[in-house]
């Protein structure tokens, strides 16, 4: 039994490159089912992302398929110089393998540590496989133990519990920390950069309803207004859109501060006493920062936010060891169920062997003893068979044991050798 | 059976808050997949010992919830420890055990230093007495409630102020969520205190008017230290609704309500330490020590 891999992620192969190997889900299957008709008897899964394309095969066979000849399949479906892929993409063989894939599946090897988007494409990627008749038991295996790792990881360590993004962080970490809900409340976006577009898609998933956009170009706000379908403002009432708000997101490309404190005294006086969070995402800051110490306003500049995602990234980081010691003893498992299996042959044979020779001895005493009645001669059955279970049973746990460090190679030639079995 | 639910006593109880406490401490060292799940078995097993011992007090030593200084104080833990198992069920990546729990014991522990005699009760004065229990239980249980929502208030205020990203198994609620419930809490703390109050003063009388029991003295200690409560309760209740429209009334009336399980907590240790005539039998001297009521 063999397991092979070769791949390359967005820590080896260049963007340009990446982006030519890419499989789409229809590419993928013709890859898949191209792959068995050239490599047959071999089961395998083609795993593509944005970041990383990677190609498992296992089978039944001592010897894969050699490193280069999976690169130019590759190669060849994608229509790439296999020249260009070699260097970039690495090959792996049985329990290196393994460990990669699991590490895959829990995020330890993606861009972002511990993103959570990668176990649905790992089993998107194993489905496409089962759909194209592509897969068999021992891909099965190893790829439901790629996805038992990756919740164990999840369940089990923090790894992908804290936030990384900007946006994220502000409205889970922050805004969410102000306010209970967000269906009663004014969200105001002064300017509309990408950052608040992706601000104003968190809040909008908490609940957020009411939004309006101002900008300092009275036609821009109206475009705005519409890509986003939100209500249109104007930068001129700036003081009484800041009392009627909540929340504010702040990204405009001023060079000073447009809000500044005796702006937001004029607004403060009209507030009754609201809390207002803002999330002043603009470099310079749209916001003096005095504004924050105001009692009841919580201003956030972009540094804070960046900060908070460091901590949370640095967060991440002390969770490594935990996850690299979940996927290295569900490598170790697994390898120990893949060597015990290669094992099976010879366990069956030794089984048939003495159940044959005792079948003969109960069949010579039977004939000896022909008044015997049906119990006896079921006691006597099943004590021979209890005592070859019991003969049997010290070599299978060494069998057993030996599987767990590696393929029990020299074991199974003694067996061969004592028991006369063969090859 | 009988013999199980009569050998349960005030340790068993309070054990379980601890170790259900020590868990929710532990949620600052560590991260655990079991914790949750053991938190709530051992607050669970607790409160069901909890009511089994109030309710064996009740059905064989007579002695309903609120007839003696020891019943009042275990039906006020019994009540928090409820409320603490319900938040913890509906919120179990809320710290709230953190708060709770050292009042459900604080609770307890005044209890084990109180006095289980019954108050002394005539017909006549029954009904004035439970309406005159149950409301000051029910602003001592407010002012506890109250007093939680604010620390975590505070916390929680100090945590956004610093720009920091809330740390694992500590996360609070939010701080509109614990403002409306440390201003409500208050309110109510204000209005029960002063039922509960009033309530007593006419329970009082009553005994003089129909000379039945022995009337507690206009300037007894539990008399004064309630009027101090609830001056102080309506006070601060006043004071946190006149500056509703405040930035900053959110955080005065969280310190308002810590303030105010000051107070109850002073008042709760006078009367635990200090003579009284409340809750006293006519034939007996002045109650000292682990003797007075609530």
């Amino acid at each position: 039994m063999t397991i092979a891999f070769v791949g390359g992620t967005h820590r080896t192969v260049p963007l340009s490159l990446r982006e030519r190997l890419a499989f789409s889900a229809e590419q993928a299957g013709e890859a898949l089912r191209r792959f068995r008709s050239r490599f047959p008897g071999r089961e395998v899964v083609l795993l593509s992302t944005c970041n990383r394309v990677e190609l498992y095969t296992a089978g039944e066979s001592q010897s894969p398929p050699p490193a280069d000849q999976l690169v130019s399949f590759l190669a060849e479906c994608r229509g790439i110089d296999a020249g260009l892929l070699e260097p970039v993409l690495t090959p792996q063989q049985d329990e290196d393998v393994v460990r990669h894939l699991l590490s895959v599946a829990s995020g330890l090897d993606s861009m972002v540590l511990g993103e959570p988007q990668i176990v649905s494409q790992v089993k998107q990627a194993w489905a496409l496989s089962r759909q194209n008749d592509a897969s068999g038991p021992l891909t099965g295996e190893m790829f439901e133990a790629a996805l038992r790792t990756a919740k164990r990881v999840a369940t089990e360590t923090g790894l992908g519990r804290e936030r990384l993004s900007i946006p994220s962080v502000a409205v889970a970490d922050f805004a969410r920390g102000v306010f209970e809900r967000f269906d009663d409340k004014r969200v105001l976006l002064i300017g509309a950069g990408k950052m608040a577009r992706e601000t104003l898609r968190y809040l909008r998933e908490a609940g957020a309803r009411d939004v309006v956009v101002v900008n300092r170009t009275a036609q821009r706000a109206d475009e705005l207004a519409r890509s986003l379908g939100v209500r249109a403002g104007r930068f001129d009432e700036l003081a009484a859109e800041l009392a009627a708000a909540d929340l504010v997101v702040s990204t405009t490309g001023a060079a000073e501060p447009i809000v500044t404190p005796e702006i937001f005294a004029r607004a403060e006086a009209d507030r009754r006493g609201r809390p207002l969070v803002v999330l002043d995402l603009a470099v310079p800051r749209d916001f003096d920062p005095r504004i924050g110490d105001r009692p009841g306003v919580w201003l956030y500049s972009i540094d804070d936010l960046g900060s908070a995602c460091d901590a949370n990234r640095r967060s991440r980081q002390r969770e490594m060891p935990a996850a690299v010691a979940i996927v290295e003893e569900e490598t170790r498992r697994f390898m120990g169920d893949l060597h015990h299996r290669s094992t099976a042959p010879v366990i069956e044979q030794l089984r048939a062997g003495w159940s044959e020779t005792g079948e003969a001895e109960l069949d010579r005493l039977f004939r000896r003893l022909p008044n015997l009645d049906d119990t006896a001669r079921l006691e006597i059955r099943q004590a021979f068979e209890r005592y070859a279970a019991k003969m049997l049973h010290p070599p299978l746990a060494s069998l057993r044991n030996e599987s767990h460090s590696g393929p029990p190679h020299g074991l199974l030639d003694a067996l061969r050798r004592l028991f006369d079995l063969k090859e | 059976m009988i013999e199980f639910v009569s050998g349960i006593s005030v340790v068993c109880f309070a054990a379980s808050y601890l170790v259900a406490l020590a868990c929710e401490a532990s949620r600052l060292l560590f991260r655990s997949g079991v914790r949750g799940a053991a938190m709530i078995a051992f607050a669970a097993a607790g409160l069901f010992a909890h009511t089994l011992f109030l309710a064996w007090r009740a059905a064989n030593e007579h002695a309903v919830p609120l007839s003696s200084a020891f019943d009042w104080y275990l039906l006020a833990a019994w009540l928090l420890a409820g409320g603490y198992l319900w938040l913890t069920i509906a919120n179990p990546k809320t710290p709230v055990g953190l708060f709770m729990l050292p009042l459900v014991l604080g609770l307890i522990g005044a209890a084990h230093l109180s006095s289980r005699e019954p108050f002394p009760q005539s017909p006549a004065t029954q009904v004035w007495g439970a309406i005159h229990g149950i409301f000051n239980l029910a602003a001592s249980v407010a002012v506890a409630i109250g007093a939680i929502s604010a620390a975590m208030w505070l916390i929680q205020a100090a945590r956004l102020a610093r720009k920091q990203a809330p740390t694992q198994g500590f996360r609070m609620p939010s701080l509109e969520k614990l403002a409306t419930t440390t201003g409500r809490s208050l309110g109510l703390a204000a209005w029960t205190a002063s039922a509960g109050f009033v309530s007593g003063l006419v329970l009082n009388a009553v005994n003089r008017r129909q000379g039945l029991l022995e009337t507690v003295p206009w300037d007894d200690p539990v008399v004064l230290r309630m009027a101090a409560l609830v001056a102080w309760l309506v006070a601060a209740a006043v004071v946190s609704r006149s500056i509703a429209r405040r930035p900053d009334a959110a955080r005065v009336t969280a310190w308002l309500s810590l303030v105010s399980l000051g107070v109850l907590t002073l008042s709760i240790l006078w009367g635990l330490f200090g003579a009284t005539r409340h809750g006293v039998p006519p034939s007996r001297p002045a109650a000292v020590v682990g003797e007075a009521s609530p």
